[in-house]
């Protein structure tokens, strides 16, 4: 009886000291104490397409430690896996502890804000208004696949033609319309107020104006509304912005215009201004910020346009998308260019099939 | 007739120049170069951020695009050098470029290659910025930190790989990884040969003090049943899958160089693992550059860690600068 006992003693402390050498590492360094169910990430950011700009933007927004998981898809998985793991073998130097890839998108499920820069590069000399109906194609296989696992997101629209890409992105998802951004002149602007800076001696963020419109040959920069510390320039030089200008600072605006077709001459295509653009316009909508950026939007009904664009307006961007646009005070001329434009992108738009 | 200028702003020291503190030139705007120059600009640790580059129009096309981005950052000077004059007062200068193994190519003929093109860059460089920290990161780096450091004539302190920092970031990730912890609260150093023959001081791997060959004695051998071995192997080979997948790497040694950057440039004496001078270490007499750990700050390596080895990570350390130095010697520096 015993020895029963003494043999079922010993084969329990063998059995303890098995378990002791059998545990893993991980469960001799740590006790665990909170668990539970994993929570849906908070502030999540999906980019789609993980080309140059698709990389750039995941990039800038990592470094601004914006997300708390970051996703990524795209149709070609070696390229998706390798991009994935470059990133995350940079860990150790972010503040983003989740980076996931795949071409499923159940893995971009619960997304805050889903970037989407999916689609064909503009071509050395083509237009934007040319890569039209090749993009839509490919939107209506992203579009509804985001919204069904992210209802509740708000989407920036990157690829180009921006303008009319946000709108398809509009009517494929079904979202309201403050919901669906395009990063339109965001950037525009930012070049526009660095070549004008340049040309004072001062920083790019002290300047001020505004390019708005359509993201392309015929944006419109607001000459009445480019001052520096509330001075007016139009004010010191009332030429500014015509032809007959003698310091002709309307070369500015023409540079904008020409810089995406210039940098893509010399390297190939356009990445690192986009993508920190991007990242500035996903910060205030994550953050809650109420900042004013110049981002496409849906203007019917405003400076008398009647039809379904999406131009670039001032906007105010919050977490929930576009808050409120500001009323622009513009010339006829400058309106005028508005309605032509929304005239232009609504001729492209109503001959697009199976919205 | 007065210009928008003028009428605005009442210049108060017109011309006055000055030279920037923080300069950081690269050498080379590839994926590695950009990717590198993209993290330093987001980091606004310098103040002057100038690149160079044989090839004209790119270089002019990644500058041009940089700049336009200017709002979003606090670096004041983006610039393409049109020559190595441009370069000059720089604190830091990180060498990026160099050509890529081709197929089938031995390691020693990659090697003169790079040397050439490094004496096309290296000596100018070092002219027109006598004061620099060169930081090397092409490959094979430890040789090629070992050739600037020749043509440079720079000490030692001053010539600096990349070296296994970015190694051992991933060896901190995929240990990360498998204990649930953030990769910064999970140390560990790979040393020695940036690639295949790299060391993992297993005896010094540990989160909160806590070693974790103290909890699994098994942990670096063969027969370890958690197959920690497993994890410096993916180190070594996570490089070569990168690569396989998406054509090369970049973003993470771009973020590696940042890193090294930030602790250069604002003097923190952080101790990271960087390929230096070796000779007098762990019983090495051969003049090779290795990884070890390193106190970086703004005279460069401050200082060397004597990291306790045991014999056979010694031992491992001891063969890798004994081949280096094999392919060294053939080289005419």
């Amino acid at each position: 009886m015993v020895i029963t006992w003494w043999y079922l003693y010993l084969a329990l402390r063998r059995l303890c000291r098995q378990t002791w050498i059998m545990a893993s590492v991980m469960q001799k360094l740590i006790t665990p104490l909170a668990s539970g169910p994993a929570e849906p990430p908070r502030n999540k950011v999906t980019v789609v397409g993980v080309g140059q700009v698709g990389m750039a933007c995941a990039v800038s927004i990592l470094l601004r430690e914006l997300a708390d998981e970051m996703a990524l898809v795209d149709v070609m998985e070696d390229k998706l896996k390798g991009e994935m793991m470059d990133l995350q073998h940079g860990s150790l130097f972010l503040k983003t502890p989740t980076i996931v890839a795949d071409k499923d998108y159940s893995v971009t499920a619960n997304s805050r804000i889903v970037v989407v820069t999916a689609g064909v590069r503009q071509q050395e000399g083509e237009s934007r208004l040319n890569l039209v109906q090749r993009n839509v194609n490919i939107f209506k296989h992203i579009i509804p696949q985001i919204v069904k696992y992210s209802p509740n997101c708000t989407l920036v629209v990157v690829s180009n033609p921006v303008d009319v890409l946000t709108y398809v992105t509009w009517k494929l998802s079904g979202l309201p319309k403050h919901r669906v951004i395009g990063s339109g002149t965001n950037l525009d602007s930012a070049r526009f107020r660095y070549l004008m800076a340049e040309k004072l001696g001062i920083h790019s963020s002290s300047f001020n104006g505004w390019i708005l419109g359509e993201h392309g040959d015929s944006s419109v920069p607001v000459w009445s509304g480019a001052n520096v510390a509330g001075v007016s320039l139009q004010k010191l030089n009332p030429d500014i912005g015509t032809d007959a200008d003698k310091e002709n600072w309307k070369e500015a605006h023409k540079m904008v215009v020409d810089s995406a077709y210039e940098v893509i001459r010399l390297k190939g295509y356009t990445n690192w201004a986009i993508g920190l653009s991007v990242a500035d316009l996903t910060e205030s909508l994550i953050k809650n910020l109420n900042r004013i950026h110049p981002v496409s939007t849906m203007v019917k009904g405003m400076y008398g346009i009647n039809d379904e664009v999406y131009l670039s307006l001032p906007c105010v961007l919050n977490n929930g998308g576009v808050a409120s646009v500001v009323n622009m005070t513009l010339t006829d001329e400058e309106v005028g260019q508005l309605r032509k434009s929304a005239e232009t992108l609504w001729g492209i738009q109503k001959d697009l099939k199976d919205l | 007739m007065t210009s928008v200028r003028d009428k605005l702003l009442q210049e108060l020291n017109p011309g006055e120049v000055v030279p920037p503190r923080c300069k950081v030139t690269i050498v080379g705007v590839g994926q590695v170069g950009m990717a590198c120059a993209f993290s330093i600009l987001q980091s606004g640790v310098a103040d002057d951020v100038t690149l160079i580059d044989v090839m004209e129009d790119k270089l002019q096309g990644e500058v041009l695009d940089l700049q336009h981005g200017s709002l979003f950052l606090k670096t004041p000077i983006i610039r393409a050098a049109k020559d190595y004059s441009e370069t000059a007062n720089s604190k830091l200068c990180i060498i990026t470029a160099g050509v890529r193994q081709r197929e089938g190519e031995t390691r020693l003929n990659l090697v003169h290659r790079n040397v050439e093109v490094y004496r096309n860059i290296v000596p100018l460089l070092a002219q027109y910025s006598p004061d620099a920290i060169l930081l090397i990161v092409s490959n094979p780096v430890d040789v090629l930190t070992y050739v600037a450091w020749k043509l440079s004539g720079f000490p030692q302190e001053r010539v600096i790989g990349s070296g296994t920092n970015l190694d051992s970031a991933r060896f901190r990730f995929l240990m990360g990884e498998r204990l649930h912890i953030h990769p910064s609260s999970v140390h560990g150093y790979i040393i020695g040969e940036h690639g295949d023959t790299s060391v993992a001081v297993w005896s010094g791997a540990n989160v909160a003090g806590v070693n974790l060959q103290s909890l699994s004695p098994d942990l670096e051998r063969e027969q370890d049943s958690e197959g920690w071995p497993g994890v410096h192997k993916n180190v070594v080979e996570s490089a070569y899958e990168v690569v396989r997948l998406k054509g090369y790497t970049s973003w993470a040694i771009g973020l590696s160089v940042c890193n090294l950057t930030q602790s250069i440039l604002r003097n923190l004496r952080i101790v990271h693992p960087v390929s230096t001078l070796v000779k007098g270490f762990h019983d090495i007499q051969e003049e090779v550059f290795l990884s070890l750990p390193c106190v970086l700050g703004w005279p460069g390596v401050c200082g060397v860690l004597n990291q306790p080895l045991r014999e056979h990570e010694a031992y491992q350390l001891k063969q890798s600068a004994q081949t280096l130095w094999s392919v060294q010697r053939e080289l005419s520096l």
